[in-house]
């Protein structure tokens, strides 16, 4: 089912939130028990030099700001813009219309990590939500779930790499990685099948919180799935363990047949059986303050494995 | 995928202490917390301020211009972090395998940790180039300057 909101011009819908000091998006009901919410912008819907783009600068805060500033370049000072006004926009949505995205604080893990930092005495509710962000050139994805951690990571599914993929995969990937990309006896499928690995290693190592640097990939195993079923990972008997959870699981999907999405999600320990096997997911495509779009059940959206 | 807000990989974790105090007794070495950015947050970490081979920063430079496809109009410097130049971590594990290749070099991980700009990647270099068993250290230097 496709939903389209029309929001009014954004200069009405920035006054109206200077104003009031609430936020002038449309409440989302939280995610379910088991179910991620995947909001993605894509950074060519929104002209560089729009006073949307402005207007989205005016949610960061100074740190961000300064932040953004520091990097090399338009193209990467845009997306930053964006990938920060995502984040800000798509939490907001989920506190009741009484929270103003750029008045939400972050701070870091241990490893960097950026998390909700609600305030102390603010009339507000604060719903206990974990999100993480992702993005490509092309497309910026936030994802959001109910108290347990959650990593994605998005890249484009015909990435090439500059060295083989087996190259690539021997370097850093686990034995048992390996013997499965080079049994694949065709060069695209085995590029295809080695970007939605990384992907999930990716995911996997954001979602406990460590980042590549923190959790060495081949410290861990991930077996890909295949239609319904997840992905399932171990950890390898000689690696150091130490901060690898085991209890998580995988999905994956594909987004406007452009781009792969692996999503990593801490298993709920007290359900057992296929019940807490498979993810559920909503996506929106969105132009933050001015149109979503629910694509979940569309074209736009393609299950590859680990969601129902 | 780039890195900037999003993840918050790529090279950097603890630095080892004990080598980097060996590192040269003309490097002065500063304790403190890295810059919070919204990239890679470390712990704190010693580092030591001593510069690599012109040399090899260039060619360093010269790698990353070219795996992240950079424009000649992109401020690059020796100080400039890979992630603050769009890089996300399979573009820096590939740069890392693009320089053990070009300087005959293997990178250990927790080498490879330490590495978050151009400076550190050169400074790596120039440390396992030296180091290598069969290469005197003038032989190196000749091989270095021969690559570059």
């Amino acid at each position: 089912m496709l939903r389209l909101f029309r929001r009014d011009m954004l200069g009405c819908t920035v006054s109206r939130r200077l104003s009031t000091a609430c936020s002038p998006l449309p409440p989302t009901p939280l995610p379910h028990h088991r179910e991620v919410h995947l909001w993605y912008i894509k950074p060519e819907e929104i002209n560089d030099s729009s006073s949307q783009l402005k207007h989205y600068m005016d949610l960061l805060s100074p740190s961000e700001k300064r932040d953004v500033s520091s990097l090399s370049g338009q193209r990467l000072q845009k997306n930053a813009i964006l990938a920060r006004a995502l984040t800000r926009t798509t939490l907001s949505r989920y506190c009741d219309g009484r929270v103003d995205p750029g008045s939400i604080r972050f701070r870091k893990g241990l490893y960097g990590k950026p998390e909700i930092m609600w305030q102390d005495g603010d009339n507000i509710i604060k719903p206990p939500l974990q999100f993480n962000l992702s993005h490509t050139s092309s497309l910026i994805a936030c994802a959001v779930a109910l108290e347990t951690s959650i990593g994605i990571d998005v890249e484009e599914n015909k990435r090439q790499t500059v060295k083989s993929v087996l190259a690539v995969a021997r370097r850093y990937f686990t034995v048992s990685e390996v013997e499965y990309l080079a049994a694949i006896p065709y060069p695209d499928i085995q590029q295809k099948e080695f970007i939605q690995l990384w992907t999930l290693k990716e995911a996997y190592v954001k979602a406990i919180g460590r980042g590549f640097s923190g959790a060495p990939f081949k410290n861990f195993t991930i077996e890909m799935g295949s239609d319904k079923r997840a992905p399932k990972m171990h950890i390898e008997a000689d690696s150091d363990c130490e901060g690898l959870a085991d209890n998580c699981q995988f999905a994956l999907l594909e987004l406007n047949s452009s781009h792969v999405v692996a999503v990593c999600m801490e298993r709920d320990q007290e359900i057992s059986g296929d019940e807490n096997n498979l993810l559920r997911l909503k996506v929106w495509r969105t132009i933050p303050l001015i149109e979503d779009e629910l694509v979940s059940g569309t074209e736009t959206v393609n299950y590859i494995c680990g969601l129902c | 995928m780039a890195s900037v807000s999003a993840t918050f990989v790529s090279f950097g974790c603890s630095f080892n202490q004990t080598k980097c105090i060996t590192a040269g007794k003309n490097c002065t070495i500063s304790l403190g917390m890295r810059n919070r950015t919204l990239t890679a947050v470390r712990f704190p970490r010693l580092r030591v301020s001593c510069s690599a081979k012109p040399e090899t920063v260039t060619k360093v430079m010269e790698i990353v211009k070219k795996q992240l496809a950079l424009n000649d109009d992109v401020p690059l410097k020796p100080e400039s972090k890979f992630s603050e130049l769009g890089a996300d971590s399979l573009d820096t594990v590939e740069i890392v395998m693009i320089m053990e290749e070009e300087f005959g070099i293997t990178v250990e991980e927790d080498n490879s940790q330490s590495i978050t700009t151009v400076q550190e990647a050169a400074e790596l270099i120039d440390k396992l180039v030296a180091a290598k068993p069969d290469q005197p250290a003038s032989e190196s230097e000749q091989k270095s300057e021969a690559i570059s």
